[in-house]
């Protein structure tokens, strides 16, 4: 079995009095795509939330190749290599879109050897970014700010990236268009962990899928394996 | 007209203040969304830090040496917000805005009762070092050398904030942190270093406002909340959280009061709140600020 980029084992997170998470345990191997689905509500962003240490997990651990990082500070994950994609795409609305992609390029400037031919890594999955590094923010389109938004990520040169909803609020070619990117990530042996509400976009990405539902993973496996799973599609499409 | 450009002069000095103490709250409030009602008590303390300073421990010095000291207020409220973020203010955080309110208010009583500790309840002078500079002829009347260095002091402040906050990574990522602080979280900012740096810049120019004005008139208790209540003007007509505001609401503040003062001293501050009424019945977030 090849080795866990991410791990979580039995995590419990809850939002104020809520629990929302349920025992949660979920394995993403080296260059592995996994995509976690469920309806809205599910505990899909809570999941995304509580492996980034955006939400405090009450229980349970959360491990990064093998190191526990369940306590550790949000910034120290992302230093460690854990890239994230809002499903806001969390653009910083007042800043053009180079100001946003130096943040990160400085913070892992650090690390010179990882950066040398970043950029061209980095944008080859989407290199129409360029064409608007002078735009504010504020001024993108949604498939815009999804594009700047996964690039932004992947120029912390991460060995994961978590992308929520990636493919939300995109016309299917555009669809199309991302799925490809996140292949041509996973093809240079970054791993993938995407958040995903339409099982559809998930099977055609995914080498491993994780259903979730109120919290619970009720569905781990092979794409073609969950249509066969009545209970789960069920639950899936609500 | 050299009545009126007296006139000028003293309403450019006045906002000059006005900006360092205004523009530092709104500051804090754009980066970490907090308003800090002991930003008054931490320009008081600057101005009390440099009157005893120059007035007291280097009274018989020279005015090189006044002038190296004339920082040291700006300085030591710098390291008392250093200080205060981690400890008195981080752990509201998280707390509704009550809290926040109740946690800055109380500090401002706080900080008001250590200035009295400290230095007792008669004004702290620092005149000397205004008297040193004497006065430059404007047409037919004087005026204070020292007040043009006020000026200056605000206007190369003005400019070093807007260099800083525009032009530099540092300025980048705090613009990030208060514009999405779980996203700059996520993307390896440290939020907290970021909050104290920034709590921090606050707090040196709250204190360096106090120590520039403390030679042309003392340093008194009292002072900060006076000046506080100014300072929200200022906020109320720029928008909070932001300079640019802060540093068009100080100079309306500023040309306001002066003619105020000049024809209507009865109700000068009346006239301010009326403005600042206005303001946020027409644009409640300010001129620059952000609905």
């Amino acid at each position: 079995m090849p080795a866990a980029t991410l791990e979580l084992d039995r995590i419990n997170t809850f939002r104020g009095p809520a629990q929302i998470l349920r025992e949660v345990s979920l394995r993403v191997a080296d260059g592995e795509a996994i995509c976690l689905v469920g309806r809205n509500g599910a505990g899909k962003t809570t999941t995304i939330d509580s492996i980034m240490g955006l939400l405090p997990v009450r229980s349970g651990r959360v491990a990064f190749r093998d190191r526990d990082i369940t306590r550790l500070p949000t910034h120290e994950r992302a230093l460690l290599g854990i890239g994230y994609a809002p499903e806001d795409c969390g653009i910083f609305p007042d800043l053009s879109v180079e100001e946003n992609f130096q943040i990160t390029s400085w913070l892992a400037s650090a690390r010179a050897t990882a950066r040398r031919g970043l950029d061209e890594r980095v944008f080859s999955v989407f290199p129409e970014v360029k064409d608007f590094m002078t735009r504010r923010g504020l001024h993108l389109s949604g498939g815009q700010k999804k594009m700047v938004a996964i690039t932004r990520a992947m120029s912390l040169v991460p060995s994961i990236l978590l992308l929520d909803e990636p493919f939300e609020g995109l016309a299917p070619v555009v669809v199309t268009r991302f799925i490809e990117a996140v292949r041509a990530i996973k093809a240079m042996g970054i791993s993938v962990l995407i958040a995903e509400s339409h099982l559809a976009n998930a099977t055609r990405v995914a080498d491993r899928l994780y259903a979730i539902d109120r919290g619970e993973i009720i569905f781990q496996g092979h794409p073609r394996d969950v249509f066969a799973n009545e209970d789960v599609m069920r639950t899936i499409r609500g | 007209m050299d009545v009126l450009l007296i006139h000028l002069l003293n309403s450019l000095l006045y906002a000059s203040v006005l900006f360092l103490i205004a523009g530092g709250l709104s500051l804090i409030y754009g980066v970490m969304r907090i308003v800090n009602l002991a930003h008054g008590n931490l320009y008081a303390f600057g101005a009390y830090v440099t009157a005893w300073a120059v007035g007291s421990v280097a009274a018989g010095a020279s005015v090189p040496v006044w002038l190296v000291l004339l920082p040291a207020g700006a300085l030591a409220a710098a390291m008392l917000g250093a200080i205060l973020e981690p400890t008195l203010l981080r752990p509201f955080y998280r707390r509704a805005e009550e809290y926040q309110l109740l946690c800055t208010f109380g500090l401002l009583m706080i900080l008001e009762d250590v200035l009295r500790f400290i230095w007792g309840p008669y004004p702290l002078s620092a005149s000397t070092l205004f008297e040193s500079f004497g006065s430059l002829s404007v047409g037919e009347s004087i005026y204070p050398t020292y007040n043009f260095l006020v000026i200056g002091v605000g206007a190369a402040a003005a400019v070093f904030l807007w260099a800083f906050i525009y032009r530099t990574k540092f300025g980048v990522v705090l613009r990030a942190t208060s514009q999405n602080m779980r996203m700059a979280a996520a993307l390896g900012v440290n939020v907290n270093r970021v909050y104290i740096q920034a709590f921090t810049l606050g707090c040196f120019m709250a204190g360096l406002g106090g120590a520039i004005i403390v030679p042309s008139q003392s340093a008194v208790l009292g002072m900060g909340v006076d000046a506080l209540v100014l300072a929200f003007i200022v906020v109320v007509i720029g928008g909070l959280g932001s300079l640019e505001g802060a540093l068009v609401g100080a100079l309306i503040v500023g040309f306001v009061r002066e003619a105020g003062i000049t024809w209507f001293a009865e109700i000068e501050l009346a006239v301010l709140y009326l403005i600042a009424a206005l303001v946020l019945l027409v644009r409640p977030a300010g001129l620059f600020g952000r609905p």
